[in-house]
Protein backbone atom coordinates (compact mmCIF):
# COMPACT_ATOMS: atom_id res chain seq x y z
CA UNK A 1 0.00 0.00 0.00
CA UNK A 2 2.21 2.42 -1.24
CA UNK A 3 -0.11 5.60 -2.06
CA UNK A 4 2.67 8.29 -1.03
CA UNK A 5 5.47 6.99 -3.36
CA UNK A 6 2.92 7.35 -5.94
CA UNK A 7 3.00 11.08 -6.97
CA UNK A 8 7.08 11.42 -6.58
CA UNK A 9 9.80 10.20 -4.10
CA UNK A 10 10.31 13.86 -2.73
CA UNK A 11 10.65 14.34 0.81
CA UNK A 12 12.35 17.00 3.04
CA UNK A 13 15.07 15.80 4.80
CA UNK A 14 15.06 18.06 7.96
CA UNK A 15 17.66 16.46 10.35
CA UNK A 16 20.96 15.38 9.97
CA UNK A 17 20.87 11.86 10.54
CA UNK A 18 18.45 11.23 7.98
CA UNK A 19 20.32 12.60 5.48
CA UNK A 20 23.83 10.37 7.20
CA UNK A 21 21.59 7.32 7.52
CA UNK A 22 21.31 7.24 3.34
CA UNK A 23 24.49 8.35 2.47
CA UNK A 24 24.73 5.04 0.36
CA UNK A 25 22.01 5.96 -2.24
CA UNK A 26 22.24 8.82 -4.63
CA UNK A 27 20.73 12.15 -4.19
CA UNK A 28 19.47 14.38 -7.05
CA UNK A 29 18.02 17.56 -6.68
CA UNK A 30 14.21 17.35 -8.61
CA UNK A 31 11.29 19.64 -9.11
CA UNK A 32 8.25 17.54 -8.81
CA UNK A 33 5.66 19.12 -11.01
CA UNK A 34 2.60 17.57 -12.80
CA UNK A 35 -0.63 18.88 -13.34
CA UNK A 36 -3.03 17.51 -10.95
CA UNK A 37 -6.28 19.26 -12.89
CA UNK A 38 -6.09 17.08 -15.80
CA UNK A 39 -6.92 14.12 -13.48
CA UNK A 40 -10.18 11.91 -13.98
CA UNK A 41 -12.70 12.14 -11.55
CA UNK A 42 -11.58 8.75 -10.09
CA UNK A 43 -7.93 9.98 -10.06
CA UNK A 44 -8.50 12.94 -8.60
CA UNK A 45 -10.69 10.87 -5.36
CA UNK A 46 -7.66 8.59 -5.19
CA UNK A 47 -5.70 11.53 -4.88
CA UNK A 48 -7.81 13.52 -2.24
CA UNK A 49 -8.12 10.61 -0.33
CA UNK A 50 -4.48 8.95 -0.10
CA UNK A 51 -2.86 8.01 2.58
CA UNK A 52 0.43 9.77 3.45
CA UNK A 53 3.55 8.56 5.65
CA UNK A 54 4.89 10.82 8.23
CA UNK A 55 8.18 10.82 10.01
CA UNK A 56 9.15 12.13 12.96
CA UNK A 57 12.57 12.63 15.06
CA UNK A 58 11.99 12.18 18.47
CA UNK A 59 15.38 12.98 19.57
CA UNK A 60 15.51 15.32 22.30
CA UNK A 61 11.83 16.00 22.18
CA UNK A 62 9.56 15.94 24.61
CA UNK A 63 7.58 12.50 24.33
CA UNK A 64 4.02 14.77 25.34
CA UNK A 65 4.91 16.85 22.20
CA UNK A 66 5.71 14.26 19.97
CA UNK A 67 2.34 12.15 20.74
CA UNK A 68 0.21 14.97 20.07
CA UNK A 69 1.70 15.82 16.76
CA UNK A 70 1.20 11.80 16.17
CA UNK A 71 -2.24 11.55 17.07
CA UNK A 72 -3.35 14.82 14.77
CA UNK A 73 -1.71 12.78 11.84
CA UNK A 74 -3.19 9.74 12.85
CA UNK A 75 -6.98 10.75 13.34
CA UNK A 76 -6.29 13.15 9.79
CA UNK A 77 -7.45 15.86 11.71
CA UNK A 78 -4.72 17.81 9.36
CA UNK A 79 -6.53 17.45 6.38
CA UNK A 80 -9.77 19.48 4.97
CA UNK A 81 -12.03 16.41 4.27
CA UNK A 82 -11.65 15.23 7.91
CA UNK A 83 -14.77 13.27 9.15
CA UNK A 84 -14.63 10.83 12.13
CA UNK A 85 -16.08 7.69 10.59
CA UNK A 86 -13.77 8.74 7.61
CA UNK A 87 -10.91 6.66 8.56
CA UNK A 88 -9.11 9.20 6.71
CA UNK A 89 -5.44 8.89 8.79
CA UNK A 90 -1.93 9.02 7.24
CA UNK A 91 0.23 6.31 8.63
CA UNK A 92 3.21 8.11 11.57
CA UNK A 93 6.50 6.97 11.85
CA UNK A 94 8.39 7.79 14.51
CA UNK A 95 12.29 6.93 15.24
CA UNK A 96 14.53 7.37 18.21
CA UNK A 97 12.79 7.08 20.55
CA UNK A 98 14.80 5.49 22.75
CA UNK A 99 16.42 8.81 22.88
CA UNK A 100 13.42 10.87 24.32
CA UNK A 101 13.68 14.02 26.48
CA UNK A 102 11.40 14.28 29.72
CA UNK A 103 11.26 17.19 31.16
CA UNK A 104 11.44 18.42 34.69
CA UNK A 105 11.74 15.17 37.03
CA UNK A 106 9.22 12.75 35.14
CA UNK A 107 11.77 10.25 34.65
CA UNK A 108 12.03 9.23 38.96
CA UNK A 109 8.10 11.07 39.30
CA UNK A 110 5.61 9.56 36.29
CA UNK A 111 4.26 6.41 37.58
CA UNK A 112 2.64 4.20 34.86
CA UNK A 113 0.70 1.80 36.76
CA UNK A 114 -1.32 -1.27 35.41
CA UNK A 115 -3.73 -3.75 36.71
CA UNK A 116 -4.81 -7.67 35.51
CA UNK A 117 -7.61 -8.07 37.53
CA UNK A 118 -6.44 -10.43 39.46
CA UNK A 119 -5.03 -10.06 43.49
CA UNK A 120 -1.91 -8.58 44.08
CA UNK A 121 -1.10 -8.06 39.94
CA UNK A 122 -0.92 -4.15 40.74
CA UNK A 123 2.11 -2.88 39.12
CA UNK A 124 3.78 0.74 38.93
CA UNK A 125 6.56 1.56 36.94
CA UNK A 126 8.67 4.77 36.99
CA UNK A 127 9.35 6.54 33.81
CA UNK A 128 12.89 5.42 33.82
CA UNK A 129 12.04 1.91 34.15
CA UNK A 130 9.23 1.37 31.85
CA UNK A 131 11.84 3.05 29.39
CA UNK A 132 14.51 0.40 29.99
CA UNK A 133 12.07 -2.06 30.01
CA UNK A 134 10.59 -0.68 26.65
CA UNK A 135 11.91 2.12 24.58
CA UNK A 136 8.79 3.01 22.48
CA UNK A 137 6.23 1.92 25.36
CA UNK A 138 6.28 5.74 26.23
CA UNK A 139 5.50 7.19 23.26
CA UNK A 140 3.11 4.45 22.52
CA UNK A 141 0.74 5.04 25.63
CA UNK A 142 0.60 8.97 25.16
CA UNK A 143 -0.41 8.41 21.64
CA UNK A 144 -2.93 5.52 22.82
CA UNK A 145 -4.30 8.07 25.65
CA UNK A 146 -4.61 11.05 22.82
CA UNK A 147 -6.10 8.81 20.13
CA UNK A 148 -10.22 9.50 20.69
CA UNK A 149 -12.00 6.66 22.90
CA UNK A 150 -13.99 4.35 20.12
CA UNK A 151 -13.25 1.30 18.02
CA UNK A 152 -11.42 3.56 15.45
CA UNK A 153 -8.45 3.95 18.13
CA UNK A 154 -7.31 0.42 17.51
CA UNK A 155 -6.90 0.66 13.82
CA UNK A 156 -4.97 4.16 14.86
CA UNK A 157 -2.70 2.43 16.55
CA UNK A 158 -1.48 0.13 13.70
CA UNK A 159 -0.82 3.07 11.71
CA UNK A 160 1.65 4.32 14.17
CA UNK A 161 5.37 3.19 13.56
CA UNK A 162 7.74 2.90 16.53
CA UNK A 163 11.58 2.71 15.98
CA UNK A 164 14.11 3.12 19.34
CA UNK A 165 16.72 4.32 16.94
CA UNK A 166 16.79 5.76 13.27
CA UNK A 167 17.07 2.18 11.59
CA UNK A 168 14.18 1.77 9.59
CA UNK A 169 13.19 -1.17 7.27
CA UNK A 170 13.41 -0.69 4.03
CA UNK A 171 9.90 -1.25 3.37
CA UNK A 172 8.76 1.87 5.12
CA UNK A 173 11.41 3.90 4.04
CA UNK A 174 9.77 3.43 0.45
CA UNK A 175 7.40 4.91 1.83
CA UNK A 176 7.88 7.91 3.55
CA UNK A 177 6.32 11.58 1.95
CA UNK A 178 7.16 14.18 4.34
CA UNK A 179 9.17 14.65 7.76
CA UNK A 180 7.66 17.04 10.01
CA UNK A 181 9.54 19.52 11.91
CA UNK A 182 10.70 18.99 15.26
CA UNK A 183 9.05 20.49 18.21
CA UNK A 184 11.02 21.55 20.56
CA UNK A 185 14.49 23.70 19.78
CA UNK A 186 17.53 21.67 20.68
CA UNK A 187 19.32 23.54 23.47
CA UNK A 188 22.76 23.64 22.04
CA UNK A 189 25.98 21.62 24.64
CA UNK A 190 28.69 24.16 25.67
CA UNK A 191 31.16 22.10 23.79
CA UNK A 192 28.89 22.84 20.50
CA UNK A 193 29.63 26.23 21.02
CA UNK A 194 32.78 27.91 19.19
CA UNK A 195 35.57 30.12 21.16
CA UNK A 196 34.41 33.05 19.50
CA UNK A 197 30.67 32.98 21.04
CA UNK A 198 31.42 32.01 24.47
CA UNK A 199 34.20 35.26 24.18
CA UNK A 200 30.58 37.49 23.01
CA UNK A 201 28.68 35.85 25.91
CA UNK A 202 28.42 38.99 27.60
CA UNK A 203 29.81 39.13 31.48
CA UNK A 204 28.73 41.33 33.96
CA UNK A 205 31.49 41.37 36.35
CA UNK A 206 34.80 38.88 35.78
CA UNK A 207 35.41 37.02 39.04
CA UNK A 208 38.18 38.51 40.32
CA UNK B 1 -38.54 -0.28 1.92
CA UNK B 2 -35.21 1.21 2.84
CA UNK B 3 -33.43 3.87 1.22
CA UNK B 4 -30.81 1.00 0.51
CA UNK B 5 -33.16 -1.61 -0.50
CA UNK B 6 -35.18 0.32 -3.35
CA UNK B 7 -33.28 1.67 -6.22
CA UNK B 8 -31.88 5.61 -6.14
CA UNK B 9 -30.09 7.71 -8.70
CA UNK B 10 -28.51 10.82 -8.72
CA UNK B 11 -29.81 14.56 -9.80
CA UNK B 12 -29.19 14.48 -13.81
CA UNK B 13 -31.07 16.04 -16.59
CA UNK B 14 -31.20 14.23 -19.97
CA UNK B 15 -28.18 16.12 -21.79
CA UNK B 16 -28.26 19.20 -20.14
CA UNK B 17 -31.74 19.77 -21.54
CA UNK B 18 -32.28 23.49 -21.38
CA UNK B 19 -29.24 24.84 -20.83
CA UNK B 20 -29.59 25.53 -24.66
CA UNK B 21 -33.04 24.56 -26.06
CA UNK B 22 -35.59 22.63 -24.20
CA UNK B 23 -36.63 19.54 -26.01
CA UNK B 24 -39.50 18.12 -24.73
CA UNK B 25 -38.40 14.64 -23.54
CA UNK B 26 -42.30 13.16 -24.32
CA UNK B 27 -41.93 11.31 -27.57
CA UNK B 28 -45.17 9.53 -27.40
CA UNK B 29 -48.31 9.20 -25.64
CA UNK B 30 -51.57 6.75 -26.77
CA UNK B 31 -54.58 7.01 -25.26
CA UNK B 32 -56.07 3.48 -25.17
CA UNK B 33 -59.62 3.56 -24.52
CA UNK B 34 -63.03 1.71 -25.22
CA UNK B 35 -65.50 3.52 -27.28
CA UNK B 36 -68.53 2.43 -24.83
CA UNK B 37 -67.59 1.81 -21.43
CA UNK B 38 -68.25 3.99 -18.43
CA UNK B 39 -64.55 3.44 -17.18
CA UNK B 40 -63.42 5.68 -20.25
CA UNK B 41 -66.41 8.32 -20.31
CA UNK B 42 -63.97 11.10 -19.02
CA UNK B 43 -61.11 9.39 -22.00
CA UNK B 44 -63.87 10.22 -24.40
CA UNK B 45 -64.59 13.97 -23.33
CA UNK B 46 -61.13 14.83 -22.71
CA UNK B 47 -60.55 13.70 -26.52
CA UNK B 48 -63.40 15.68 -27.64
CA UNK B 49 -62.73 19.03 -25.81
CA UNK B 50 -58.72 18.84 -24.98
CA UNK B 51 -56.69 16.58 -26.98
CA UNK B 52 -56.68 18.60 -30.30
CA UNK B 53 -55.01 21.45 -28.15
CA UNK B 54 -52.80 19.48 -26.17
CA UNK B 55 -51.26 18.53 -29.57
CA UNK B 56 -51.26 21.34 -30.99
CA UNK B 57 -48.93 22.96 -28.24
CA UNK B 58 -46.84 20.26 -28.00
CA UNK B 59 -45.52 19.52 -31.75
CA UNK B 60 -42.63 17.18 -30.72
CA UNK B 61 -44.92 14.88 -29.18
CA UNK B 62 -46.83 12.33 -31.60
CA UNK B 63 -50.52 11.38 -30.36
CA UNK B 64 -52.18 8.14 -30.78
CA UNK B 65 -55.81 7.82 -30.04
CA UNK B 66 -56.68 3.73 -30.04
CA UNK B 67 -60.38 2.62 -29.32
CA UNK B 68 -60.14 -1.22 -28.39
CA UNK B 69 -62.28 -3.05 -26.44
CA UNK B 70 -60.84 -2.85 -23.24
CA UNK B 71 -62.03 -2.96 -19.71
CA UNK B 72 -59.79 -0.41 -18.36
CA UNK B 73 -58.19 3.04 -20.33
CA UNK B 74 -55.21 3.29 -20.06
CA UNK B 75 -52.54 6.23 -21.41
CA UNK B 76 -48.99 5.12 -22.36
CA UNK B 77 -46.13 7.80 -22.54
CA UNK B 78 -42.92 6.76 -24.18
CA UNK B 79 -39.68 8.84 -23.90
CA UNK B 80 -37.14 9.64 -25.47
CA UNK B 81 -34.76 7.67 -23.25
CA UNK B 82 -37.04 4.79 -24.04
CA UNK B 83 -38.63 4.72 -20.54
CA UNK B 84 -42.26 3.81 -20.80
CA UNK B 85 -45.37 4.59 -18.14
CA UNK B 86 -48.56 3.96 -18.32
CA UNK B 87 -51.17 4.85 -16.32
CA UNK B 88 -54.63 3.90 -15.51
CA UNK B 89 -57.77 6.15 -15.72
CA UNK B 90 -60.71 4.52 -15.36
CA UNK B 91 -63.36 6.83 -13.84
CA UNK B 92 -61.34 10.13 -13.73
CA UNK B 93 -62.87 12.76 -15.15
CA UNK B 94 -61.58 14.99 -18.39
CA UNK B 95 -59.91 17.55 -16.13
CA UNK B 96 -58.02 15.30 -14.49
CA UNK B 97 -56.81 13.36 -17.84
CA UNK B 98 -55.77 16.81 -18.65
CA UNK B 99 -53.78 17.81 -15.79
CA UNK B 100 -52.65 14.25 -16.18
CA UNK B 101 -51.39 14.69 -19.86
CA UNK B 102 -49.49 17.86 -18.67
CA UNK B 103 -47.84 16.32 -16.14
CA UNK B 104 -46.34 13.63 -17.90
CA UNK B 105 -45.32 15.78 -20.96
CA UNK B 106 -43.35 17.83 -17.92
CA UNK B 107 -41.58 14.65 -17.07
CA UNK B 108 -38.07 13.80 -18.30
CA UNK B 109 -37.91 10.21 -18.85
CA UNK B 110 -35.85 9.22 -16.03
CA UNK B 111 -36.98 7.14 -13.37
CA UNK B 112 -39.07 8.40 -10.55
CA UNK B 113 -36.95 6.57 -8.28
CA UNK B 114 -35.05 8.28 -4.98
CA UNK B 115 -32.92 11.24 -5.33
CA UNK B 116 -29.90 10.69 -3.50
CA UNK B 117 -28.85 14.50 -3.79
CA UNK B 118 -30.84 17.63 -4.80
CA UNK B 119 -28.30 19.26 -6.31
CA UNK B 120 -25.63 18.49 -9.09
CA UNK B 121 -22.36 20.17 -10.51
CA UNK B 122 -20.16 18.63 -13.22
CA UNK B 123 -17.42 21.35 -11.97
CA UNK B 124 -17.27 20.39 -8.08
CA UNK B 125 -14.11 22.34 -7.28
CA UNK B 126 -13.05 25.76 -8.10
CA UNK B 127 -9.59 26.18 -6.85
CA UNK B 128 -9.03 22.77 -7.91
CA UNK B 129 -9.55 19.81 -5.23
CA UNK B 130 -7.50 19.10 -2.21
CA UNK B 131 -4.66 16.84 -2.51
CA UNK B 132 -2.26 15.48 0.10
CA UNK B 133 0.05 17.67 -1.93
CA UNK B 134 -1.39 21.20 -2.12
CA UNK B 135 0.00 23.53 0.75
CA UNK B 136 2.94 21.03 1.60
CA UNK B 137 5.94 23.45 1.20
CA UNK B 138 8.69 21.55 -0.63
CA UNK B 139 11.41 22.66 1.88
CA UNK B 140 14.10 20.65 0.64
CA UNK B 141 13.31 18.64 -2.15
CA UNK B 142 15.37 16.01 -2.78
CA UNK B 143 14.77 12.95 -4.48
CA UNK B 144 15.99 10.11 -3.32
CA UNK B 145 16.72 7.21 -6.31
CA UNK B 146 17.09 3.52 -4.50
Amino acid sequence: MKYGTTFSFCWSGGSKLLLYHYSHVEVKFIKCFFKMSSFSRSAQQWATFARSWFLIDARMQPPGKIASMCSVRLQGKHKPIYHPLSDIGDHVVVMNTRHIAFSGNKWEQKVYSSHTGYPGSFKQLTAAQMHKKDPTAIIKLAVYGMLPKNLTRRTMMQRLHLFPDDVLPEDILKNLTEELPQPREIPRKLSEYTQEERNAFPMLWTPA
Amino acid sequence: MTARGTPSRFLQSVLHNGVGRYVCQLKRISLIFSKKGQGSLGVRDFIEEGVVDFAKNNPGTVVYISPQSCRIPKIVAEYLNGNVKEETVTNKASQEIAELITKLSNQSGLDIIRIRKPFHTDSPSIQGQWHPFTNRPPRLCIVFIL
